[in-house]
């Protein structure tokens, strides 16, 4: 089994889903936004309570209750999984059957947060994340859910300008892949490299005036749907 | 470097997913990682301690200032561990002096703060590069990612100092207030004692932080590689060719197999099928008790709690402690008026508020059902009817002035579905234009033959139900009509079109 941080869910359907679980350090950022949020909230919250003396002091502590209960809560509820740190991350919160997190899962995971908080600032949280391979928290194990990342990848440039070659043979969606990946990313492999690797595919090139690199990019071109 | 027993999935990952990775590596070999790294710096600590017995946060602050030594080791071990290469046990230990000493000064002064540090290690350690090669090399490397190793530098160093603070306030809930050791001798400053459990915690903060953060700087340099040398690609074209290598000795099998196969069945003649022929009876049997086992039934027990003598009423009546309490209150919190104006004000202003929320609430509602309410006041509102229906024009404008004779015109020239089709969308077109049937282009030509025969008329709607049959068989079946079906259709056609519309 080789280490990967994808995680993956077969749906009755019989299709695969898959996920890249989040791991602690991008999660501990996104919570540092979130904290640093609510505490321009109280903040400002505070100063607007002054005025009304100790009424303003018990309605600021009202105030606080609810930011620190529900802040994360109605965010990840209504807000497809996201706090606002998160959003920054690019990472989100759903069930582990990577369905959109319910409101009582939701609140279940942030309730725990008291647990995680132990005996100093997430201290538990942390050893627990880092204690399975989903990267979950007391809090996630007890929800059932799951932070998985969803920032797009880039794509690249298409390419139109190479003149295309059918495969010589079948080839399986894996390594049609691979000939793809080796026509966009020859901007930043050498060429010896890439004859290198061309080389190692001496059964399906043929040897002819040109190179075998020439010939693999222009089966990815294939691939890439140019005709 | 064998790719092809990488022990993670080479891919190019985005900078985060290279730190959750290096997590992930820390985590599967987090013993041996461990080990390697915390016995040196234990084994320098204790001597170091004992030198410094009085100020023991001096011996902290150098074993410390020496953690880019205790890395090494576990970045060693895992660049084995990744091609799961096991080194033998005390092997690494005779790496160990030439492995510190690697370019040792600088990473001691100037890049012991670098943020890149855990990144750029394995540049010395691994690559064994110096000086001018070394920046050269980093120059490259730094492309991308240097902004993932100054968060992964900061996550780790703030887990460190929470680590740390966490070991020492959990010891200090643990130590019983008889055994007070007395951390604090002021409010500011810790006592020497305060400073051993300190300097310890830190200790044990930094070690077991290490792994992790040295093996997602690792990923990252990783991931570096992997984009820049294709290790996933080469890993693929290997498999790739080793398949076609395969591919061309099992064409000989195949070739082997089956004519053996063919020649074991014509001597040996046994009848393997009479194994299987099960009669009906016992087939059900075995069924229904395939179909009692665990996987298809279950039974849960569901429990709930309810009062004993619950009665229906009860739940209407206002509960009397609520009675209580109100009254209690209205007892006991009398305000002055000062107090009592302000919470007038601010129920006038709640009120308002609730007042404007609610409005707001109903222009929302409004405006986001909109689409819904729009098509309930427009579904009274007959549809227009289709102009094309199943591919074909029913415009009464595309047809022909005198349509039966078209279409013969059509048949005799060999154009057989271009005479049928004329006839049937005129027909249709005749029947929306004249008697206002409501077809809809998503109706099928059953259920446009169904429409026709709800509409009443019984000599249209058997010519109709005629057409078509005929129509369907020659666009779907390829089956070319009789030419006196087609014909009795066609003189039939304006007398069944001339009926009054009802």
């Amino acid at each position: 089994m080789l280490l990967d941080t994808s995680y993956r869910v077969e749906i009755p359907g019989g299709i695969e889903l898959e996920a890249q679980v989040v791991g602690p350090v991008p999660r501990f950022l996104a919570f540092a936004i979130d904290f640093m949020i609510r505490g321009v909230m109280l903040l400002v919250a505070g100063i607007a309570s002054i005025p009304f003396g100790e009424l303003g002091t018990g309605f600021w502590l009202i105030f606080w209750f609810f930011i620190e209960w529900f802040y994360p809560v109605l965010f990840e509820v209504f807000w497809r999984g996201q706090t606002p740190g998160k959003k920054v991350l690019g990472i989100s919160v759903v069930q582990d059957d990577l369905t959109p997190i319910s409101f009582g899962a939701s609140l279940v995971r942030n309730l725990l947060r008291t647990v995680d908080f132990l005996p100093f600032f997430y201290l538990f949280g942390l050893i627990t994340m880092v204690s399975n391979e989903r990267f979950q928290r007391l809090g996630d194990l007890a929800a059932g859910t799951l932070v998985i990342s969803i920032r797009e990848t880039a794509k690249p440039a298409a390419v139109t300008d190479i003149s295309p070659l059918a495969p010589p043979t079948t080839l399986s969606r894996t390594e049609q892949t691979a000939l793809v990946d080796f026509l966009q990313r020859s901007q930043q492999l050498s060429r010896p490299r890439q004859e290198e690797l061309a080389s190692i595919l001496d059964e399906i090139t043929h040897s002819g005036s040109e190179t075998r690199v020439e010939q693999l990019h222009r089966i990815g071109a294939w691939f890439l749907g140019v005709r | 470097m064998d790719l092809d027993k990488l022990q993670f999935k080479a891919c190019v990952r985005s900078g985060w997913q290279a730190i959750d990775l290096g997590f992930l590596m820390a985590r599967s070999w987090w013993l041996p990682l461990f080990m390697v790294g915390a016995l040196p710096a234990t084994l320098l600590l204790i001597p170091l301690l004992l030198v410094f017995w009085e100020s023991p946060h001096w011996a902290g602050v150098i074993v410390w200032w020496l953690k880019p030594f205790w890395e090494r080791l576990p970045l060693y071990l895992a660049s084995r561990k990744i091609f799961s290469e096991a080194p033998p046990e005390w092997g690494i230990i005779q790496q160990v002096r030439s492995l510190y000493l690697k370019d040792w000064l600088p990473w001691l002064l100037w890049r012991r703060f670098s943020f890149n540090r855990a990144f750029d290690a394995p540049v010395t350690v691994l690559e064994e590069l110096k000086a001018k090669p070394r920046s050269q090399r980093l120059r490259v490397l730094h492309g991308k990612h240097t902004d993932m190793a100054l968060a992964n530098q900061l996550v780790c160093f703030c887990c460190e100092l929470i680590l740390a603070a966490g070991l020492f306030t959990c010891l200090l809930f643990f130590i019983p207030d008889s055994l007070d050791p007395g951390v604090y001798d002021s409010l500011e400053s810790l006592t020497l004692a305060g400073v051993w459990i300190y300097t310890l915690c830190y200790f044990s903060a930094m070690i077991l932080v290490m792994p992790f953060h040295s093996m997602a700087g690792f990923a990252l340099y990783l991931n570096r590689r992997i984009d820049l040398e294709a290790w996933d690609i080469e890993i693929t074209f290997r498999s790739l060719s080793q398949r076609k290598k395969q591919a061309g000795s099992r064409l000989i099998a195949s070739i082997l197999i089956p004519l053996m196969i063919s020649l074991s069945v014509i001597f040996q003649s046994t009848p393997t099928l009479a194994a299987t022929d099960h009669n009906n009876e016992s087939a059900r049997e075995l069924i229904s008790e395939v179909l009692k086992g665990e996987d298809f039934g279950r039974e849960e027990t569901v429990e709930k709690w309810r009062f004993i003598n619950w009665v229906e009423e009860n739940q209407d009546r206002i509960p009397e402690w609520l009675i209580d309490f109100i009254e209690w209150m209205e007892a006991n919190f009398k305000f002055d008026d000062a107090t009592e104006e302000t919470l007038q004000t601010t129920a006038f202003w709640l009120k308002v508020l609730l007042v404007v929320i609610f409005i707001c609430l109903l222009v929302y509602l409004f405006y986001r059902f909109r689409g819904p309410l729009k098509k309930l006041g427009s579904s009274r509102q007959p549809e227009a009817a289709p102009d094309i229906m199943f591919g074909l024009d029913v415009r009464p404008e595309s047809l022909p002035d005198d349509v039966p004779v078209q279409v013969m015109n059509l048949w005799q020239a060999e154009q057989p579905r271009e005479a049928l089709g004329l006839l049937y969308r005129a027909t249709l077109s005749r029947l929306i234009a004249q008697h206002a049937l409501r077809f809809k282009s998503s109706h099928t030509e059953s259920e446009c033959a169904a429409l026709v025969q709800a509409y009443g008329i019984q000599s249209l709607s058997y010519y109709f139900f005629q057409l078509t049959r005929i129509w369907r068989r020659l666009a779907y079946g390829h089956e070319l009509p009789q030419v006196n079906e087609l014909k009795a259709l066609c003189e039939s056609w304006s007398k069944e079109m001339a009926h009054d519309p009802q």
